[in-house]
């Protein structure tokens, strides 16, 4: 705010065209009162330009077209959740947009499928055994995903499944030579009986008992696989499994065809993923989050047997995953069981996010870029992992795919500090006092005393004080009438007057009750000789109390 | 005589991973972090242990001091890391078993960097002799793991017992939020559990290199040893906590004795199985749901 200009304000006798005697009287300069409402209803905040807006595409659309949208057969569900609306402005047709996701998803899963073609010739056949891994490391997240977050099941053991079918399909495959079509679905069986088997205790456990008591049975198929002569404890894993890459193919084409059949797995844990997660037991489940379970339970959901089917479900997933490993490969590592194993998982399924598909994905695309294709930064990658994953854990509530709702929330929050911070009090009601009063009209009088209080403040000065010790009566200077005219308005509680006892007694000052029947309050017991001194100390009193206000 | 020898052992090794298991287990119960990083806790211990071996002395009380201040500095370096970080935000327990999971994976391979891939043996604390005690033999280093640590824990149980640090600590585990209440500070708590918890880790990684070696990921099988003794004894109970270390340890002797040392995991998960499953919070866990974050 600039420095306020001081201006003489001269008072003009309305009776001097007829001859009164005094005429302009001189008074202190003072500012302009519109400066004090000028700074009391400017607005202080700070202001941007860009405010928040959810942009959505809008399609152009004929009239009578309004309804017409692709479906997914046989529903009635339209692809993008089209919406169609009459423009207000102009009441044009269109169609917006509401969900974009499906539209993200088709691009990153093109962007995938068109990998070979996209990685530099330099590193191709890193990139492509790195994008095979991936593929079927990201179908194991999603499923892992969905027993932490849909079922909100903390298991560990979802690698030690895989890895336990993977071993026991390339077991069955060599000592029984099963064709390799065989071994997904015997892994989905074993997947299932292992899943039974692991989901008992979870009826029992809560989450994190549970969790590490699956810790525990990942180390222990690591130590009974690495240490039975049946699983090659000499040769560092179990290989031999019959393969459905063709022994004719060039090397090229068989990795090819491995990184496409990793693509279609991922594709279909997608799929499994949409269909439990979207559908009814996801739907139930999130009714039913970690600590409101009796809520859900009061309301008829049985929160436990939908966990444990997803477990199941998911588990017998896994075992598929496992033995198509295993025939994708001929067979597995002991590496699978290992602690390092389970850690970079835990990373993978963190990274993105726990409970989101691309949450998964995201992960798993992030530290196998770095564990498989960055193979020449040795140790330092791992570390770099671990980075990432305390980085992610300290910082961000629900992984990279929560950070818009994290900094959302987290704004609101400033907002709201911001605003009380520059919410003003003195004469002006707050905010909740304003909407619990009736009379809106005493809240705007109470803002405009509180400006004329503001301004008069400022007219106070010695010279007024003089005056008006002179003369409290009679002609006054423009500053002093204005000072005056205020006091004078007060309302009747509480205010000031002169008491005199008899004709020629002393003055005292008294204060009125403001109501009817109850006598004035004696103030003080000074008492004065004269009326003229009982207004000076009236008037002082008065000066005190506004510059106190 | 083998029965013995095995009996010996058993209680030899449930020593060290009972030590780990009180750790956790008081760590779980007082501040609500399941600290999966007691595995780096146990190395970086060793291997501070084994550089004061290797460059000021070899003096045993000297290695076995480095060894726990080493522990107890992991201890508050996790805690530092983690626990003060994040103790107050949302999805607490499972972000501070994620951190400290990532605190592992870090300092491991930090420890790899530093020092390579290859184990270090450290000196022998306890000397070379035997006592023969109605035909069981007793090597000195047996006595002095099983004596180290009964000593260890007795020194916690005391000072928690005794102490106005262990009243803090008491506190937290009864109720966390009165605790915060009547003005008993949550990071300052945390600092002193890690401290004393990451001591006895370190104590432990010291006894347990008599017999094995300090490598970058020798804790491992520590940790998940002792984690399975803290979850069946009851998470925030240290009678629990030794009352599992001494079942589990007579199944393991009684499994390898009987059927062979590739089963004695399997019966010992078999055995934790079955006791949580009767009783879902461990031996003596805390009733129910007394610690809720």
């Amino acid at each position: 705010m600039s420095k306020p200009i001081l201006t003489q304000i001269n008072w003009h006798n309305p009776l001097s065209p007829w001859g009164a005697k005094t005429t302009d009287i001189p008074t202190v300069a003072a500012t302009d009162c519109s400066d004090v409402w000028d700074a009391n209803t400017e607005y202080k905040a700070k202001t941007y330009k860009v405010g928040r807006l959810k942009h959505y595409v809008i399609w152009p659309n004929h009239g009578q077209r309004m309804w017409t949208r692709l479906r997914w057969w046989p529903t009635r569900r339209n692809l993008l959740h089209v919406k169609g609306l009459y423009n207000r402005k102009t009441l044009v047709a269109e169609k917006k947009i509401l969900d974009r996701r499906p539209i993200y998803w088709a691009i990153c899963l093109l962007l995938i499928a068109m990998g070979p073609m996209l990685f530099p010739a330099s590193m191709y056949n890193t990139m492509l055994s790195a994008g095979t891994i991936f593929g079927i490391f990201a179908a194991i997240n999603v499923c892992w995903t969905l027993i932490l977050g849909a079922a909100s099941i903390f298991s560990l053991a979802s690698y030690a499944v895989v890895g336990v079918t993977a071993f026991v399909t390339t077991y069955a495959s060599i000592q029984m030579g099963l064709p390799w079509f065989t071994l997904p679905i015997l892994g989905g069986f074993l997947g299932l009986a292992m899943g039974g088997l692991i989901a008992i205790p979870a009826l029992r456990l809560d989450g994190f008992y549970y969790a590490l008591l699956t810790l525990g049975l990942n180390e222990l198929c690591r130590v009974f696989f690495t240490t039975s002569k049946q699983f090659g404890s000499a040769s560092g894993g179990l290989y031999g499994a019959d393969s459905f890459l063709p022994a004719s193919w060039s090397p090229e084409a068989q990795s090819l065809l491995s990184y496409y059949s990793a693509l279609a797995l991922l594709i279909a844990a997608l799929f499994l993923f949409r269909f439990i997660n979207g559908k009814r037991l996801g739907r139930i489940l999130r009714m039913a989050p970690e600590k409101r379970e009796a809520f859900a339970a009061a309301c008829g959901v049985d929160y436990r047997k939908a966990r444990v089917t997803i477990f199941i479900i998911t588990s017998a997933a896994l075992g598929f995953i496992g033995g198509f490993y295993a025939t994708l490969y001929g067979g597995t590592a002991f590496s699978i069981f290992s602690f390092d194993t389970v850690l970079l998982g835990l990373a993978m399924v963190t990274i993105g996010g726990i409970g989101k598909a691309e949450g998964a994905i995201l992960g798993t695309l992030v530290v196998t870029f770095l564990d498989k294709v960055l193979i020449s930064w040795g140790p330092m990658r791992m570390f770099l992992i671990g980075i990432i994953m305390l980085g992610v854990v300290l910082f961000l509530n629900t992984g990279y795919f929560g950070i818009k709702k994290q900094f959302n929330a987290w704004r609101d929050k400033k907002r709201g500090e911001w605003r009380s911070m520059r919410t003003e009090k003195g004469g002006e009601a707050l905010p909740e006092e304003a909407t619990e009063e009736d009379d809106k009209d005493v809240l705007y009088f109470l803002r405009f005393d509180k400006m004329q209080r503001d301004y008069l403040k400022g007219l106070i000065c010695p010279e007024i004080i003089e005056e008006h010790r002179r003369q409290p009566l009679g002609q006054h200077s423009a500053a002093l009438e204005r000072l005056l005219m205020y006091f004078r308005r007060a309302p009747m509680d509480d205010k000031y007057a002169l008491h005199r006892n008899s004709a020629t007694g002393k003055f005292k000052i008294i204060a009125f009750s403001g109501e009817r029947g109850v006598s004035p309050r004696v103030v003080e017991d000074r008492e004065y000789d004269s009326i003229g001194d009982g207004y000076h100390a009236i008037f002082m009193r008065r000066v005190h109390d506004l510059l106190e206000s | 005589m083998e029965l013995s020898f095995i009996l010996t052992n058993a209680i030899v090794v449930a020593a060290i991973y009972g030590l780990i298991a009180v750790a956790v287990s008081i760590t779980w119960s007082s501040l609500g972090l399941i600290n999966l990083g007691y595995g780096f806790v146990f190395s970086f211990a060793g291997y501070c242990a084994w550089l004061m071996a290797q460059n000021v002395s070899e003096w045993p009380p000297l290695v076995a001091g480095a060894g726990i201040l080493g522990g107890a500095l992991a201890g508050v370096m996790i805690c530092l890391v983690v626990f003060i970080p994040l103790h107050d935000k949302p999805n607490f327990t499972t972000r501070g078993m994620i951190g400290t999971l990532a605190i592992s994976l870090i300092g491991s391979q930090a420890l790899l960097m530093q020092f390579g891939p290859r184990a270090k043996a450290l000196p022998e604390i306890f000397g070379f002799w035997q006592v023969d005690i109605g035909g069981v033999i007793l090597t000195s280093d047996k006595i002095g793991i099983v004596v180290c640590s009964i000593l260890m824990l007795g020194f916690v149980v005391m000072w928690m017992r005794g102490s106005r640090r262990g009243l803090e600590i008491r506190a937290m585990m009864m109720n966390p939020h009165a605790a915060s209440i009547v003005g008993i500070g949550i990071r300052s708590t945390g600092v002193y559990v890690m401290a004393m918890t990451g001591a006895m880790a370190g104590l432990a990684s010291v006894l347990l290199s008599q017999t094995y070696y300090v490598a970058p990921f020798s804790g491992l099988t520590p940790l998940i040893k002792g984690v399975s003794i803290a979850l069946c004894g009851g998470l925030g109970s240290v009678q629990g906590a030794v009352i599992a270390a001494v079942i589990l340890g007579l199944t393991e002797a009684v499994t390898s004795r009987y059927l062979g040392g590739q089963y004695v995991l399997i019966t010992q998960f078999l055995v934790i199985i079955l006791i949580l499953i009767v009783r879902p919070r461990g031996i003596s866990g805390l009733l129910d749901k007394a610690r809720e974050q």
